[in-house]
């Protein structure tokens, strides 16, 4: 054991989550000299945008300087740069497209809140233990409990509830499996893990800390409460679950499926994980079929959508872990793209039946045809990000030698067409334009600006698949 | 750059459309026109193996963006230049802005699938190329139907194709490593035993049931029927043979030894889609739904020319493909002028048309005759190589049994154009003026082909890009 000693290192590798919280706390302040009114909202949001970008600006240049922190806590380089990226973008989308969370009056706390939960998902990223592994997670958690009540409608306070009780179920499983980790072999370090004997302590251990993990990755068949609370969440709260707890929850898996288990167990061990990817796929996308709201819908895609990267980790390949961090920047864009066009068209709570999008194509070409193109790429067809992040998860894992998977994974694909081309078909299909319900219709631009951005970058990745050539020393 | 311009400029277009007013109907119709016109130009007058190959992928597998002429491609890229040009030009269909726009992106999508020399590139465009037609079928077919079972029927069951194309392809690259392969002899490395069974059997489905064979078949009635005229005159005469090509360029080439274990399945497949979809025309009375069926006999016909893997049946597949292209093309297209005068599809509403619309009866009956295979007209051309390979190769049977259907065909169609076209007139149906000139015109590329490959089809061999073809697994 070290001396508990914090270098000037160490603390240059969390910079990037100090500016957020700086940010955060700055958007609360700032709301204490403004006169109420809408220029609240447009500080915080501004506020919080500016100390996002720090924050992305800041990690990129921790991007292929690995260093690990903290007495081995923390860790930064490629892996956990990119997925904290990935995270701060989601943080940034989100706060875009719907001019920030709740009333004017509420948007600073909100936007605090925010920070602070993607802040969690930055720690959880970098995470090289147990005990960093709990606390980012809970500093996610605990701002989206909030956040997720944060509307005054019933069905809000309903859905933060659930994700309240649940989750904290779900933290319960996590924390007793790191205990008999921890017992297994005396060390919290995931280092250590590596070379731990395997005991029924362990194999018990690591059963419940992925049990804790598909829980908040919303697998099948932990998924219940996903629908629920994305439908009861604010629009913009839903579209960060659906992108940044994901993509924080998806490092630590990747990190303990690649870096923390003994290497003769870890195929046994991570197989029901890959199983429950399996199944996710189809009963995601089953469940799916059966929606009739915008948020339940994509919240049954994203079930679905998270099984496809999970799959990827198969194997364990390099390759793998790449292509599930593309096809994670990937869904992103097209997800974030989807949710921030339903801000465009709905009211603050993102309330919307995929029947209001009854002739959209006659009334707002452009936007449908922006939803359309979200569609296929979620759906997996070219030419998008979706159609490039398939093919490359496709052959990794064929390459790793889980045909089974990819053969689910294009039976997934295959059930998912008919969820999202339903979306197209209402929307194109010519209606009487007696019948076409006027929608009402944010005109401020940063919306826009996230539906374009999300466009091109959708376009842009499925023509060249830029993947992180930086991951895997990092994550050992 | 010209072959990679011939697939993405149709699209950039086809995409710009949108950009002009809504209105401007005939520009669009004009632009339309004029972008298929210079691709048949570009096509002719601009021959060579294609373009340089940029790299794309480096991991899992290469691949690059690389266009270029394969085995048969340039047959069918001019075909569907030509089809497109003459679809475009013959029927207007309302809000033509989009509708040109749409067909503009599934004229480079096609010509994607056709002229990608890599194979991750051509399960792209094959994959693209349902976007185009799904649109179609949602916007433009029959509101009573329900704007729908078409669609998700073509959709549900091409993209379950499309996936397992994709499948095959990634499994290809993996074994492969490199996916670049389309129409390189050098690159004819036999892929092993044990993937090459699982990777030629996603291939196979994909093929098979965007041709479509017998059983798989089911969605190419409905959407035949559905999709407007101009439309299903191009993904008949040109999408259908999508599969065919691939079973050609890629499973010639790559799967020889997996092509010659499924013969036997493939030759079953083949002449159960002959005789079914032959006698299942005769009893149609949806005048598009019989050509549709036509077209099922017809593609199991050049199915097994493939898989009978004899030199002179591949000719004749050859023949039959770019046959097949034209007449199909041109019958839809004439079935197109007869809905849009009676609004009616339905034979036993039609009756007695010959009287007040010679030219129209004549355009049918031009197509109708080639269908059936009269000598003279390029399908006969190439029916008879075809079976002349078959008998040569030593399937007896088989080469027996696909005469079956031509005799048939001569009874479905010479009732279709009978029925329509002679007899008394019925007063019950609105009585429109015959062709006009610039109708008509809009067929002659397509007449002018039938008559001259039914005369000399030798030009078919000699041009660029068939020689390919001349290959390790046919014997």
């Amino acid at each position: 054991m070290s001396a508990p000693y914090v270098s000037p290192q160490d603390l240059g590798t969390i910079w990037p989550a100090l500016a957020i919280a700086i940010a955060s706390l700055l958007a609360l302040l700032a709301d204490l000299f403004l006169p109420s009114g809408s220029a609240r909202r447009g500080i915080a949001v501004a506020i919080g945008i500016i100390g996002l970008l720090a924050g992305g600006i800041l990690t990129a240049q921790l991007y292929g300087h690995p260093f690990i922190a903290f007495n081995g806590a923390y860790s930064v380089g490629g892996f956990s740069v990119v997925f904290s990226e990935i995270a701060i973008l989601g943080a940034i989308l989100t706060l875009a497209l719907g001019l920030g969370i709740g009333r004017d009056d509420q948007v600073a706390g909100t936007t605090a809140l925010l920070l602070w939960s993607t802040v969690g998902a930055i720690l959880m990223a970098g995470a090289n233990n147990l005990m960093m592994v709990f606390l980012g997670l809970e500093l996610l958690s605990l701002g989206l409990y909030c956040l997720c009540g944060i509307s005054a409608r019933r069905t809000s306070r309903e859905a933060a509830m659930k994700y309240l009780i649940l989750s904290s179920m779900a933290s319960g499983f996590l924390l007793y499996g790191m205990a008999l980790l921890f017992g297994s072999n005396g060390s919290v370090q995931f280092s250590d893990l590596v070379v731990a004997p395997v005991n029924a302590m362990l194999l018990l251990g690591a059963g419940l800390f992925l049990v804790g993990i598909a829980f908040k990755l919303s697998l099948v068949p932990f998924h219940l409460w996903t629908p629920d609370v994305y439908e009861g969440a604010p629009l913009a709260v839903t579209a960060y679950m659906s992108v940044v707890t994901k993509a924080g929850t998806l490092a630590v898996l990747a990190r303990f499926a690649y870096a923390a288990l003994p290497v003769q167990a870890a195929t046994e061990i991570l197989i029901p994980i890959w199983t429950l990817a399996a199944i996710s796929m189809i009963v995601g996308n089953l469940g799916a079929l059966a929606q009739t709201d915008m948020k339940r819908l994509l919240a049954y895609s994203g079930i679905a959508q998270v099984g496809y990267i999970v799959a990827a980790f198969a194997g364990q390949s390099a390759l793998g872990l790449r292509y599930a961090i593309f096809y994670l920047a990937a869904y992103t864009f097209m997800n974030l793209g989807a949710f921030a066009v339903i801000a465009i068209l709905s009211n603050s709570d993102g309330i919307i039946s995929i029947g209001q999008l009854a002739g959209l194509a006659q009334r707002r070409p452009w936007l449908a045809g922006a939803l359309a193109f979200f569609m296929v790429g979620l759906a997996g067809l070219p030419p998008t990000a979706g159609f490039t992040g398939k093919i490359l998860i496709l052959a990794s894992t064929v390459g790793a030698g889980y045909a089974w998977l990819a053969g689910i994974l294009i039976l997934g694909t295959c059930i998912s067409a008919y969820v999202y081309f339903k979306i197209v078909r209402i929307m194109f299909v010519r209606i009487d334009e007696a019948h076409v319900k006027p929608l009402a219709i944010v005109h401020n631009p940063l919306p826009w600006i996230s539906v374009a951005v999300c466009a091109i970058a959708v376009f842009a990745l499925g023509i060249l698949p830029i993947t992180p050539s930086d991951v895997l020393p990092l994550v050992r | 750059m010209i072959v990679t311009a011939l697939v993405l400029g149709p699209i950039l277009i086809g995409l710009a459309l949108y950009a002009i007013p809504k209105s401007a109907d005939a520009l669009a119709r004009g632009i339309g026109i004029v972008v298929a016109a210079l691709c048949a130009i570009a096509v002719i007058l601009v021959p060579g193996a294609g373009d340089a190959s940029v790299h794309w992928l480096a991991r899992p597998f290469d691949a690059a963006f690389h266009f270029g002429y394969g085995p048969f491609s340039y047959w069918i890229v001019l075909l569907l230049a030509l089809v497109t040009l003459s679809a475009l030009t013959a029927l207007r269909v309302p809000r033509s802005r989009d509708f040109t726009a749409q067909m503009l992106i599934l004229l480079g999508a096609m010509d994607g699938v056709f002229l990608a020399k890599d194979l991750l590139l051509f399960a792209l465009f094959w994959d693209l190329m349902l976007l185009p037609v799904f649109l179609m079928l949602i916007g433009w077919g029959t509101p009573a139907a329900g704007h729908g079972t078409a669609a998700w029927r073509y959709l549900i069951y091409n993209l379950a194709g499309g996936l397992c194309l994709l499948l095959a392809t990634a499994g290809f690259g993996v074994v492969h490593g490199t996916t670049d392969v389309i129409g390189n002899p050098n690159s004819g490395v036999a892929i092993g035993e044990v993937w090459g069974g699982w990777i030629f059997a996603g291939f196979a489905f994909a093929f098979l049931v965007k041709t479509p064979v017998f059983p798989f078949h089911t969605w190419m009635p409905d959407t035949y029927a559905e999709l407007p005229p101009p439309a299903v005159a191009v993904v008949s005469a040109v999408q259908s043979k999508a599969g065919l090509y691939g079973f050609i360029a890629i499973g010639l080439l790559f799967l020889g030894a997996q092509m010659h274990d499924a013969q036997v399945l493939m030759f079953v497949l083949g002449i159960a889609g002959l005789l079914y979809g032959a006698f299942v025309a005769l009893t149609q009375t949806d005048v598009k739904k019989i050509v549709a069926y036509s077209s099922l006999s017809h593609l199991g016909l050049i199915l097994i020319a493939i898989f009978s893997f004899d030199p002179t049946a591949l000719k004749g597949a050859l023949v039959y493909i770019v046959a097949h292209g034209l007449f199909s093309g041109a019958l839809f297209l004439s079935l197109g002028y007869l809905e849009a005068r009676e609004e009616t599809r339905s034979l036993s509403r039609l009756g007695g048309l010959g009287a007040n619309n010679p030219r129209l009866a004549g355009a049918l009956v031009i197509a109708a005759l080639a269908a059936l295979g009269l000598p003279g007209l390029a399908g006969f051309a190439g029916e008879l190589l075809i079976i002349t390979g078959l008998y040569h190769a030593g399937f007896l049977i088989p080469s027996i049994l696909a005469l079956v259907p031509i005799v048939v065909a001569a009874a479905y169609m010479l009732r279709l154009f009978q029925t329509a076209m002679n007899g008394p007139q019925r007063l019950d149906l609105p009585q429109r003026k015959d062709l006009t000139w610039i109708e008509g015109l809009a067929l002659v590329p397509l007449v002018a082909g039938l008559v001259l490959l039914g005369v000399d089809p030798g030009p078919l061999f000699t041009a660029s890009g068939t020689e390919t073809v001349s290959v390790s697994a046919l014997r």
